[in-house]
């Protein structure tokens, strides 16, 4: 379906920013949605699937569904920078999404200049139920491991007991392979911990853009 | 006599109000059961819960999440959740 075919009352849920141009993406969207398309506003354009909510459930499918689709357009062909939304965003019509567009134009341009050639990774380390004997030592031997391979790191919620470290790192493409080897030795080197190294990631926790959807 | 009784009894009720209010705390923790959901995720996701043991747990945590909500909301101002 093409912008030009949308529902007059469908909503838009969007998933992120790209430069305008032709995406094809195959991956199923939030509520199941078949089609993800783009609507476009000059040099830019939303990521968009139709949905009949505001207020989208926040299910693991549907928190799933919209990593997938970024991850997708974000790493088809040579990979693509996108400025990802949160989830949740949902926009009433097409006019007030466009009118976003419009009216962010320079901070979408300076987001996605931030985003280009580059990739969010996850890293969550977990220690064994009855804790480390010396877990700041072995915080700072993981991260300086890993930080010299990553352009930038942001610290997140120490939400369980069992965390010892959960960060989020701003990875060049290029230097994706080195920094998949720096977690192999982290792993190897501390068999009594579970790192769990997740992504590509579009980057949620680097590139600063925010939307008031009132616009 | 009536005065006496009524001063001897002040602490004991001061001290059941903290006690209630801690217990209102506990139980309507928003914050602590959004971290165990993420926690209970996590412990999923690398393998140390199976998909029944997550369901179950996860099912558990948000009939609680819901409740501490809508008791938030009707305690608002109420209950001041430390952390």
């Amino acid at each position: 379906m093409s912008a030009e075919q949308t529902v007059a009352d469908e909503k838009l849920y969007v998933y992120g920013i790209v430069e305008d141009e032709a995406i094809d993406v195959s991956t199923t969207g939030v509520e199941a949605a078949s089609d993800v398309y783009t609507i476009s506003h000059r040099k830019h354009a939303a990521v968009v699937s139709g949905i009949d909510t505001l207020d989208p459930d926040e299910s693991d499918e549907n928190a799933r569904a919209h990593d997938d689709v970024l991850r997708e357009v974000m790493t088809a062909g040579d990979g693509r920078p996108v400025v990802p939304m949160r989830f949740g965003m949902v926009f009433d019509s097409e006019r007030a999404l466009k009118n976003v567009l419009r009216n962010s134009r320079v901070e979408l341009t300076g987001s996605l200049r931030q985003a280009a050639g580059r990739e969010e990774v996850g890293i969550k380390v977990l220690v064994p139920e009855g804790g480390l004997t010396d877990p700041d030592d072995t915080r700072a031997a993981i991260e300086a491991e890993l930080d010299d391979h990553a352009e930038d790191v942001e610290d997140g919620d120490l939400f369980s007991d069992r965390l010892l470290m959960n960060r989020a790192y701003l990875v060049a493409r290029d230097d994706r392979e080195r920094f998949d080897r720096a977690v192999d030795a982290v792993r190897e080197g501390h068999p009594e911990l579970t790192v769990q190294y997740s992504g590509p990631w579009a980057p949620y926790s680097f590139v600063d853009f925010t939307i008031a959807t009132e616009a | 006599m009536f005065l006496l009784d009524d001063l001897f009894l002040r602490p004991i009720t001061s001290l059941l109000t903290v006690i209630h209010d801690m217990a209102l705390q506990e139980r309507y923790d928003v914050e602590r059961i959004r971290d165990d959901l993420k926690e209970v995720r996590l412990l999923y996701e690398v393998g140390e819960l199976d998909a029944d043991a997550y369901e179950r747990r996860k099912a558990t945590l948000e009939s609680e999440l819901e409740v501490a909500e809508a008791a938030r909301e009707r305690l608002s101002g109420r209950v001041e959740v430390k952390r």
